[in-house]
Parts: structure tokens; C-alpha cells; sequence
């Protein structure tokens, strides 16, 4: 072999490698994908702290390489560093730290004042279950169809924690379809709500809650952990998390352990998250007409939660007391995306009264929203898995 | 009091401490699965010999290692065969398998007993934890089971023992799950009874509603008590003393009333006294995100806090 032939044999070998000679139709759609997601994030300002690692993370995901070469560089090869990273998400583990994040952040003092407001976030929880009928008739298996339906809990790291017991092979798109819809919450709610309230409604003025003690936010975490987890066990990993962080923050005890999981520890996971959720994306796994139908499901989860949530408020001051009554404005915060839907019903409610303040009302259903998903997935964990 | 909460602690710990190693072992899940005492067509063992085997199953969902675990024919011998130590093949992966040769043969290697099994009479076997003492589980193999039949649970670590001829139904599974399963069989019935979803929705939504109804009357209960609680309290602090009339009512501080009161001391002195404390009510603009976002508290209470002099 002359040496020229040497240069041109490994030359030759090195452009095997590249993602040039690698690359499909379907590398560039999802290329475009990512770069799309990173410009909503950067751009629009769209849920940047998310949008921004799942968009790197499916540009990372869709390089092309030769995967035959045993490079060790795939999200899906076992022992590659992504792969690694990914076990998180693949067994499950990422959610439920995100959900200790979530519990050191959330103040449930709303919820604690006015308890009723529980049931609120118990009926959203129809859009899961709504949407499960839809996957089923369109030919989803059931534990497949509970993956996908668990979108209309409107709760990111719930659906990745189901969708990767249920469906490991879904879990990309019914990921991405979570967050897209989450993103698009403001644009989804407010016609729904518009369309099933009357104006009389929307001007519904809400008592102020009551004030609520230290001792009764301490004891919340403590009985609504063992409460919840004993009707349903199989919540625990998200439902022992959310809890525990938030007995973190309420028992003055522990600020800096409350500061670390509300802080470093949920910015550390959500990176590793979304990247690697993002990664997850390759064009051989994404681009399926399944994923067509993934987002499909995703959009009606969200408009029965939305719905139902507005519409059990109505069917509910059909019993409250003439001072009592709920203003259905905050039916949609039900869905737990915190707190964009609670702002949603302060905004709109706002919009009819300048003086109607329902932020505070909208985040009781809100956080009841989060413990009701968490509560549905483990339902759903029980019965499918 | 400090004493007693101390001791109390104490005396948790230690009873935690007590029964901790215990059910970290898990041994107790282990279980006898599957006995074959004459083999004439089964399993071959790594020395191309037939004899008669024992087939264990780790009922736990976490591996299992048994090695100084104790497997006895003789319940006055319990500490018959010893599973050796230092062999990786000892820890049993999670609802797996291991199977011993009953040969009599223990020289041959870790999976091969210091006792026989006997034909033609009631086989007693059982197995004993690390410490001689503790059966973990125990059957007897009876008389009558007929050469290449096994005696064996019906489910794997469960259930009654049956004996299993080889038929077609009636599979022997050495070293294998004794219930073969294709399919899911909840997503099977549910595919098959719910087809249109309908039953699911009424029985998770029904789950969904219980929880946080309880919740929310646990809470009604716990906000009744905290406010009779707080009621009391107040009254205990703002108490004259004996003989003077005591307040007529007392009222929560309202947030809001609190708020409403220096606004309005701020409009109308338009200035700021010398205090440290000045009440700044900004708006907020930061780019929303889930995580970040709930650093919002809901609600601030203001809190008298007396001066200090």
C-alpha cells in the first residue's frame, strides 16, 4: 500500500464517521426542531428555562453518526455518557427530585385556607382520563394510551415518570408534547374559559382566605403525604417527594436543605432533564405517525382539563351558599402548570373587573392540580403496570 | 421533660436498629419454588449428571444474596449445607431463580448439596437463615411424586404446591418462572373489559376525588382545631389581669387591613419616617418559568414585631 493510498483509506474512514455522510431527512426536521424550541425560548421568551436545554438537547440528540461503529457516543448505547445521563429519565428518577424542587417552591397556604378548592384540582384531573378514552378509540393499548393521557395533568416531569414506566418508547413525544403545551397554556385556556362562563360569573367576587398558621403548614405536608400515599401507594415517588420538600420549607427548620432542593438541586436536575429528554428525540424514534397522534392527544387532554375544571366550579355553586360561591374563572388553574393557569384566571378575571384580584383563589386549585396529576399517575401506575 | 423526650428517642432508635438489619436482609423472602427427586429426563448438571433438584426463588424486588443461608433434608440438622460464601453466583438477581443439585456431591461446586433426596418416602426440606435457627421456609416433597415429575408452587413464590407431570399445561421449569407469561394481564383485561376506556375513568376519577376530598375534610377538621387553638391563645395574651373585664372580641390581623392602613399613612404623610422598615410594594417582572416562578410566595402576613428599646 503506497502512502497515498494509506491518506485516502483513512481519510476515507473519517467520512464514514461524520454526521455528513450520516445524515437522513428526518436529522435535519429535527435539527429544525431544536432550533426552533431555542428560539421560542430565547426569542419569545417561551418557558426559556425548559425550552432552551430539551432544544440543545434534540440538536445533540440528531447529530448523524455511524452507529454500527461502536462509538459509544448514542443516547441509546448502553454505557455512552448521554446514556448515563438519561438513566434518570429512562428509570425514573429525575421527576421525583424535580417534585421536591417543586414542594420546597410551592406555598400551599391557599389551599390550606380554603380546602374545597382541593376538589377543583381533583376534577382537571377528567382531562387525563378523557384523553385516555380518545387514545383508546383511536387504537392506543391502555397502558400505552395512560402514558399519553397523563399530559392533561399538565405536568412535565409526572408525565415523563409514567410515560417511562408505561411506554419507555413514547416517552420523547409525549414529553415534548407536555412542555409544548404547557408553553401554550395561555393561548389554550382563555377561549375555553371564555366560552363556558357568563359574564355574571366572571365577576364573582371571592372572599379573602383566612390567614393560616405555621403549625397548619407544617401538619399539611405531613397528613396530605400519608393521606394520599395510603389511598394510593403507587404515587409515592412523586407524592413522598412533593411533600417532603415542601415539610422542608414549612418547618423553619431546615432553610437551607429548603433553599438547596428549591434552588441548586431543581436547576441541576432540570438541566440534566431537558437535555436529556431533548436527546431522547432522535428522528428514528420521534418522527412516527405517532407522535402526530401523541401531540393530537396531548392538545384534547388539555382542553378537557381546562373545561372540566371551569365547568365542576359552576356545577359546584349550584350547592355553595350565595356568599360562598367560586368564581369559574379559576376552574382552569385545576391543571397543574404552575402558576401560569392561576395567572391566567387573575388575568382574566381582571379583564371583566379591574378590582377582582383571583390570584390568590386560583393557586388553591393550582397546587391541588399537582398533588391531583401526581395522585392520577399513580392510579394509573397501579392499574397498568 | 427534655429527659423523657431524649429516652424516648433513644429507645426508637435503638428498636429501629433492632429490627432494621433484619428486613434489610430480606432473607425471609427467599423461597423454595420448585423439587424434582428423581431425575431420569430433566436438568443436566454442569457435569452432565442427572440427580435430584431444589429450585429457589428470590420473591423480593431488589437481588438477594444467600450465601450462609442453610438448606437442610433434616430438621435436626438444620445447619446441613452452608451455600458457600465468596461465589458472585449466590446473589440471586430480583424474582430470579437458582437451582441445587441434591446429590450429595458439595465438592462438585456451590449448587451441589451435602444431602440426597430420597425416593419412594416424604421429603422434608427446609431453609435456615445465617444464624442455624431461622426457618425461612419449609415444604415436604410427598411420597408418591412419580420419577421426572416436580413438586412446585403454582406461582412463583406463592400459591400451593402442586405436583407438575410435564404436560402441556403442566410445565416442569427448572431455573424459570413456574407461571409462563406472555402478556400483561391487567392491560390484557382492560384491553378486553374496557375497551372504551369508560370503566377506567369512573374508577381513577372516583380515587382521584377520595384522596383530596379527604384531604380537604382533614384540613377542614385541622383549620377548625388551629383556629380554636389560636382563639385561646389570643385570648390567653390579651387576658387583663384577674378581676379587670377581659376583651370582648378578638380578631385575626388581617394582612390586607395592615397593607391598607400604612398605604395609606404613606399617601398621606408622603414621607417615610426614620424608621428602618419601609414597606416597598414593586412589581415584579422576572421571565416566567414553572421552577422559578413559585419562588413567588402567595402571601406575606405582615408581623407586629414590637420595638426593640
Amino acid at each position: 500500500m503506497s502512502f497515498g493510498d494509506f491518506l485516502y483509506n483513512n481519510l476515507a474512514q473519517f467520512w464514514s464517521l461524520t454526521g455528513f455522510a450520516n445524515a437522513q431527512f428526518g436529522n435535519f426536521v429535527m435539527l429544525a426542531v431544536g432550533l426552533f424550541f431555542i428560539w421560542l425560548a430565547i426569542k419569545k421568551n417561551f418557558e426559556p428555562m425548559l425550552l432552551v436545554p430539551i432544544g440543545f438537547g434534540i440538536l445533540i440528540g440528531n447529530i448523524p453518526f455511524n452507529a454500527s461503529a461502536g462509538l459509544e457516543i448514542g443516547i441509546y448505547e448502553e454505557g455512552s455518557v448521554l446514556n448515563i445521563l438519561y438513566n434518570g429519565v429512562a428509570a425514573g428518577w429525575y421527576p421525583p427530585l424535580i417534585f421536591l424542587g417543586i414542594g420546597a417552591m410551592t406555598d400551599f397556604s391557599a389551599l390550606i385556607a380554603n380546602p374545597k378548592l382541593m376538589l377543583i384540582g381533583a376534577a382537571a384531573q377528567f382531562g387525563i382520563f378523557g384523553a385516555y378514552m380518545v387514545a383508546l378509540a383511536i387504537g392506543f393499548s391502555p397502558d400505552q394510551a395512560g402514558a399519553i393521557a397523563i399530559i392533561g395533568g399538565a405536568d412535565g416531569p409526572t408525565a415523563i415518570f409514567l410515560s417511562s414506566k408505561l411506554a419507555p418508547n413514547l416517552m420523547g413525544a409525549i414529553a415534548v408534547s407536555a412542555y409544548s403545551y404547557m408553553a401554550l397554556v395561555p393561548v389554550i385556556q382563555p377561549p375555553l374559559m371564555r366560552l363556558f362562563t357568563t359574564k355574571k360569573e366572571r365577576l364573582i367576587k371571592m372572599k379573602p382566605a383566612r390567614a393560616v398558621s405555621q403549625n397548619e403548614k407544617i401538619i399539611f405536608p405531613i397528613v396530605g403525604m400519608l393521606l394520599t400515599c395510603f389511598v394510593v401507594p403507587s404515587g409515592i415517588p412523586l407524592l413522598g417527594m412533593l411533600f417532603f420538600g415542601n415539610l422542608l420549607r414549612e418547618c423553619g427548620v431546615t432553610s437551607r436543605l429548603a433553599k438547596t432542593a428549591s434552588n441548586a438541586l431543581t436547576d441541576i436536575v432540570t438541566i440534566l432533564l431537558g437535555m436529556t429528554v431533548g436527546a431522547s428525540t432522535q428522528a428514528s424514534q420521534f418522527l412516527t405517525p405517532q407522535t402526530i397522534f401523541i401531540f393530537f392527544l396531548g392538545f384534547m387532554a388539555f382542553v378537557i382539563a381546562s373545561s372540566s375544571g371551569v365547568l365542576f366550579v359552576k356545577l359546584f355553586n349550584l350547592i355553595l351558599p350565595k356568599d360562598k360561591k367560586i368564581n369559574p374563572l379559576i376552574g382552569n388553574a385545576g391543571v397543574s402548570a404552575v402558576p401560569m393557569s392561576a395567572r391566567i384566571s387573575n388575568n382574566l378575571g381582571l379583564e371583566y373587573d379591574p378590582s377582582n384580584y383571583l390570584l390568590m383563589h386560583a393557586m388553591g386549585p393550582n397546587v391541588a392540580g399537582v398533588i391531583g396529576s401526581a395522585v392520577a399517575a399513580g392510579v394509573l401506575l397501579g392499574f397498568l403496570a | 421533660m427534655k429527659k423523657i423526650i431524649s429516652t424516648v428517642a433513644i429507645a426508637l432508635l435503638m428498636l429501629c436498629a433492632s429490627v432494621l438489619p433484619a428486613s434489610a436482609q430480606s432473607r425471609s423472602a427467599l423461597r423454595l419454588n420448585e423439587v424434582m427427586v428423581v431425575n431420569d429426563n430433566s436438568l443436566v448438571d454442569e457435569y452432565g449428571r442427572r440427580s435430584a433438584w431444589i429450585e429457589l426463588f428470590n420473591a423480593n424486588f431488589a437481588p438477594l444474596e444467600i450465601s450462609s443461608v442453610y438448606l437442610t433434608d433434616d430438621k435436626a440438622n438444620p445447619r446441613k449445607y452452608p451455600v458457600p460464601l465468596g461465589d458472585v453466583n449466590t446473589k440471586i438477581p430480583k424474582r430470579q431463580h437458582v437451582v441445587f443439585f441434591a446429590d450429595g456431591e458439595p465438592n462438585r461446586g456451590t449448587f451441589h448439596t451435602s444431602f440426597e433426596l430420597k425416593p419412594g418416602q416424604d421429603n422434608w426440606i427446609g431453609i435456615y437463615d445465617a444464624d442455624g435457627k431461622t426457618l425461612i421456609d419449609e415444604v415436604v416433597i410427598p411420597a408418591s411424586l412419580l420419577p421426572d415429575q416436580s413438586y412446585a408452587r403454582t406461582e412463583d413464590g406463592a400459591g400451593e404446591w402442586k405436583v407438575r407431570t410435564g404436560g402441556d399445561n403442566d410445565y416442569i421449569t427448572p431455573s424459570s418462572a413456574n407461571v409462563i407469561k406472555d402478556t400483561n394481564y391487567k392491560i390484557e383485561n382492560f384491553a378486553e373489559l374496557d375497551g372504551n376506556g369508560f370503566g377506567m375513568t369512573i374508577m381513577a376519577m372516583c380515587i382521584v376525588f377520595s384522596a383530596l376530598l379527604l384531604l380537604c375534610l382533614c384540613f377542614y377538621g385541622i383549620g377548625k382545631i388551629g383556629g380554636a387553638i389560636s382563639k385561646m391563645n389570643k385570648i390567653r395574651a390579651h387576658s387583663t389581669p384577674a378581676g379587670a373585664p377581659d376583651r370582648a372580641e378578638v380578631k385575626h390581623d388581617s394582612g390586607e387591613e395592615i397593607a391598607a392602613i400604612v398605604m395609606a399613612l404613606h399617601e398621606h404623610l408622603n414621607a417615610h419616617d426614620s424608621e428602618n422598615t419601609v414597606l416597598t410594594i414593586n412589581k415584579v417582572k422576572r421571565a416566567y418559568s414553572p421552577w422559578s416562578s413559585k419562588i413567588y410566595g402567595l402571601r406575606e402576613v405582615p408581623q407586629h414585631t414590637p420595638a426593640r428599646k
